[in-house]
């Protein structure tokens, strides 16, 4: 053991001490500071003092603002005044959970020490404005910088750019000496000159223009924008340098943004073309293969959605409304929904269709009673409102990649698309069931003759299909609407896809999906989705003029009649 | 046998009497909302409100000593059949007032009906405007009471750049030409402005969306919302996806009240605006009564004074709204008129309707010579509960049909 002088170790401990307590006062200020915010009848005092708690940061503090701005902090009525807490985490098996006292972080208690508990819907969040949340945001902002999470790093750098406040520039400065991720130091980077882009001192402003053109920053192209015509309109005082150098960095960002807008488009397209596929993927076999005019398709996706709905459900009775739990229930409600779709698909063909497939035409009247029935008995059980299908954490948000944004639910909706082209494909090309599916479908008597049970293999291949289409409804209850009227919604779409892909032909419907999603987010931008829309349906008419047997004509049971 | 004949007699002779009473002591009324179809989900809410207002007339006493006798019929979300119904109302029902509609156009097909038989209707749904009938009342918010403050407060609250999206009909396209023509006013140039409509059911709002990202970069952008419906979820999950909220680009929706609430994802939508003429969460006695009275009448609905068998009211989570608590107020001004009138004759009560006032849940309003109203406007702020909480209030805005005449007075 290292003996130390007396005098040295007394002064080493009244230090640590001090430090110490240096540390806890701070800590103690910010939460008193936060409190007399909550606390606060006025607004204007309510926001400087959220401003002066970007220096007393605090882990209970950070919690406590970020509780606020999500109305979850509440502010109880104890012994006559009001006490801001925010609720712990763990909840009891009641739902409840200790309330955690803002100013020192310890359970609130009753009289006799037993900790009280609360549970969050009994109970009103303190109030909070938009003006309150946008200064609680900048002060959680700022202590972004300095999260452990590289993205909420950067997103903090680029939203603290935009305000343009040359107090930040330090704060910046600092962070970018420390930083270790590039993209995180582009952001602060490009945030420090677009700060000193709108600095009065030209020889400050003019490189910093120049630099946010060199780096292609989309995030300052609107600024410089209004520098542009700023400078065009007033000369004299911001000079012919800085109009050039606006100009120049704008026309240099631009070019970069076309490019990003032809990326996004595609993105976008593509993003449509999975929907519209998965759509009509079950449609293309029990219509396209089997030749039966399945006007309850978007039926059976109705129920694969309320599927997912009910599977919601059950997921957050068990697990509660968030969490890795809870966020599983997306991948059970694809394969249940499967299940019982498949299910319906299996008592429809069993009970209406086996009958109709000599008569093509009853089987639209049949199918198309069938999916009132349907849509009628979906009201009466869940309601004619919509329903709400949350999404799980990991559908929702975005990423973006060379600035244009990727958002996961559609980016899950394309690879799900390609995942279950690919096993349909495979199923129907390198399985023997695929083989016997494929017989049936090109020669049902011929197939009979060679000993295959054809009778079987209908009912299999159309409680596929609708398999398909109830896993179609419960991805689709990611992005839309969950009703009664989903199906109709869809149906036009999907047979529009499946007649122009060739009836029959499964690339057919993939190439048309894509043809129609493409065109159709080409077209947007420029005519709008009303008039693009019908720009689309007019050239399918036409193509179809052309091609009455869409894109890849096959030879099937459908055109045998 | 006999015993049973004469019970049978006396049971006869009474009905006779309670019928003559009846027929005596009730005054018919209209209901023309859709109770099936696909406006069925918001009109409906609008029949309930207006029984359980006849009820609190009735259990008062009703008006000029009688009680109210409603005709409620179903026009089914079917524009034609609104004018169909209309006229059996006002023919063969020989109703003194009708309360209904919720849609521009079912109000456009009935208007002729009402303006050639001379009859009466109060219309409870914020609208386009430009629109003046002598046979109808307008207790609707018109575009200066709910567009134009909109825009004033987001004016105010420092944004500059201004995207209108609208589902693609006549009150969407009619309240965004008067909008940027005030904005215009205002001095937003024409590239600050964007107006965009998407189908109805529309679901694929990627593009708008990115756009809108694109649009509001500087953070000075604001949505102004006319989206009908369910077509809001797809936009909201959009939105919110694309990592945009209420803090870099506020979201004013026109079509979403606390009713329409009830079927939409609310964790996407908090901290967005709506503005309207009434919320649920005003705190003022009259609207605490209100709200628990009809929270209570749902429950077990009943009206009182008349033979009538209230039947199809969903009990579940209800709520009230702006539209609702204007086919309230109509019927109450309406019968202060009959009142002050001492008549049910049309001519009459239209007279003594102007300058009726009345105080309800939204503060005082106050019938014009326009057949507008004076009335509160109150901006709020949706919280993940579904309800508003007021940010901001306008007092006393007078309603004006004819955009022309506040487009060039400011």
């Amino acid at each position: 053991m290292i003996r130390l002088p007396a005098p040295l170790l007394v002064w080493l401990l009244m230090f640590l001490a001090l430090a110490g307590k240096l540390h806890a006062q701070q800590a103690e200020g910010g939460r008193a500071v936060l409190v007399k915010a909550l606390l606060s009848e006025d607004q204007d005092e309510q926001i400087q003092l959220i401003q002066q708690l970007v220096r007393l940061r605090d882990p209970l503090v950070e919690r406590g603002l970020a509780a606020w701005r999500q109305s979850e902090v509440f502010l109880l009525e104890r012994d006559g005044g009001r006490v801001p807490v925010v609720l712990d985490v763990q909840l009891d098996a009641d739902g409840k959970a200790r309330a955690i006292q803002l100013l020192n972080g310890e359970f609130l208690k009753d009289g006799s020490g037993a900790e009280l508990r609360f549970a969050a819907a009994e109970l009103t969040g303190a109030e909070n404005t938009s003006k309150l949340r946008r200064a609680i945001k900048a002060t959680m902002d700022l202590y972004a910088l300095s999260d452990p999470n590289e993205k909420i790093r950067r997103d903090a750098a680029i939203k603290l750019g935009q305000e343009q406040n040359p107090d930040y520039l330090t704060v910046f400065a600092d962070r970018l000496k420390e930083e270790v991720s590039l993209e995180v130091k582009d952001a602060l980077t490009e945030a420090i000159a677009l700060t000193r882009a709108a600095d009065a001192d030209p020889t400050v402003r003019i490189p910093a223009i120049q630099q946010l053109g060199e780096m292609r920053s989309i995030n300052g192209v609107g600024y410089l924008q209004e520098l542009e015509a700023k400078a065009k309109a007033e000369p004299s005082k911001y000079g012919a340098e800085t109009l050039n150098a606006a100009h120049t960095a704008v026309v240099q960002i631009q070019s970069y943004q076309a490019w990003g807008n032809l990326l996004g488009t595609a993105f976008r397209g593509l993003s449509l073309a999975a929907v519209l596929l998965v759509a009509a993927l079950g449609l293309a076999i029990t219509f396209g293969l089997m030749g039966v005019i399945n006007m309850a398709h978007g039926e059976i996706m109705m129920v694969g959605a309320y599927t997912a709905y009910v599977v919601q459900n059950v997921f957050k009775s068990w697990f509660g409304g968030s969490g890795g739990g809870f966020d599983l229930y997306f991948l059970f409600a694809l394969a249940v929904s499967f299940v019982v779709a498949g299910g319906v698909g299996l008592a429809l063909e069993r009970g209406v269709i086996r009958f109709l497939y000599k008569r093509p035409l009853e089987s639209l009247l049949a199918t198309w009673g069938v999916s009132l029935l349907l849509q009628q008995l979906f009201r009466h059980i869940f309601g004619a409102a919509n329903v709400q299908v949350t999404s799980p954490g990991w559908l929702s948000g975005s990423f973006v990649f060379n600035d244009v944004l990727f958002a996961y639910n559609r980016v899950f909706v394309i690879a799900f698309a390609c995942f279950i082209v690919v096993a349909t494909w495979l199923l129907l090309t390198r399985t023997s069931l695929g083989l016997q599916v494929r017989a049936v479908m090109q020669n049902r008597a011929m197939a009979s003759c060679v000993g295959v049970r054809t009778d079987r293999i209908n009912m299999f291949t159309f409680a596929f299909g609708s398999g398909l289409a109830g896993m179609a409804g419960a991805c689709l209850s990611q992005i839309g609407n969950v009703g009664p009227s989903l199906g109709q919604n869809y149906i036009v779409d999907c047979f529009m896809i499946v007649v122009l892909g060739g009836v029959g032909s499964l690339f057919g419907t993939v190439f048309a999906s894509l043809g129609v999603g493409i065109t159709d987010q080409i077209l947007q931008p420029w005519l709008g989705a009303v008039l693009g829309k019908i720009t689309v349906l007019a050239a399918v008419i036409l193509f179809l003029q052309w091609r009455p047997a869409g894109i890849f004509p096959t030879r099937g049971r459908s055109l045998e009649g | 046998m006999k015993k049973s004949f004469r019970s049978l007699l006396t049971a006869a002779a009474g009905l006779a009497i309670a019928w003559g009473v009846h027929a005596a002591e009730t005054v018919k009324v209209g209901v023309l909302h859709s109770l099936s179809g696909t406006m069925a989900i918001s009109e409906t809410s609008l029949k309930d409100v207006l029984l359980f207002t006849f009820d609190e007339i009735n259990k008062a006493g009703g008006v000029n000593g009688k009680m109210i006798e409603p005709v409620v019929v179903d026009p089914a979300s079917n524009w034609p059949l609104f004018a169909e119904k209309a006229e059996q109302l006002l023919v063969k029902d020989k109703v003194a007032v009708v309360f209904g509609c919720w849609t521009s156009v079912s109000r456009k097909s009935v208007l002729p009906v009402f303006e050639r038989l001379n009859g009466l209707l109060f219309y409870p749904v914020q609208y386009e405007g430009e629109e003046l009938s002598k046979n109808i009342f307008y207790t609707a918010e018109a575009v200066n009471q709910q567009a134009l403050p909109a825009v004033d407060y987001m004016l105010a609250e420092g944004k500059t750049k201004f995207y209108l999206l609208g589902s693609d009909y006549v009150y969407p396209r009619t309240t965004n030409k008067i909008l940027k023509q005030y904005l215009k006013l205002k001095g937003i140039p024409d590239s600050d402005i964007v107006e965009i409509y998407t189908p109805f059911g529309h679901t694929d709002y990627q593009t708008i969306v990115a756009d809108i990202k694109k649009f509001s970069a500087g953070g000075k952008a604001t949505v102004i919302s006319t989206l009908n419906g369910d077509t809001n979820v797809p936009f909201f999950k959009e939105f919110a996806n694309a990592g945009l909220t209420s803090e870099n680009c506020p979201v004013v929706s026109f079509s979403i009240s606390e009713d329409e609430f009830r079927g939409l994802p609310a964790k996407e939508l908090a901290g967005h605006l709506g503005c309207w003429t009434y919320f649920m969460s005003l705190k003022n006695p009259e609207n605490s009564k209100f709200v628990s009275d009809f929270l209570g009448w749902v429950k077990a609905p009943v009206l009182t004074g008349v033979d009538y068998k209230v039947t199809g009211v969903d009990s579940k989570g209800r709520v009230t709204c702006s539209p609702m608590n204007l086919s309230r107020l109509g019927v109450y001004l309406w019968a202060q008129a009959a009142t002050k009138a001492g008549s049910f004759d049309v001519d009459k009560v239209r007279e003594a309707l102007i300058g009726q006032k009345f105080k309800g849940p939204g503060g005082e309003v106050t019938m014009q010579p326009n057949h507008h109203l004076i009335n509160n406007v109150y901006i709020g702020e949706t919280l993940p509960t579904g309800q508003f909480k007021v940010i901001k209030s306008f007092t006393g805005v007078k309603g004006e049909p004819f955009s022309e005449k506040f487009l060039t007075a400011k």
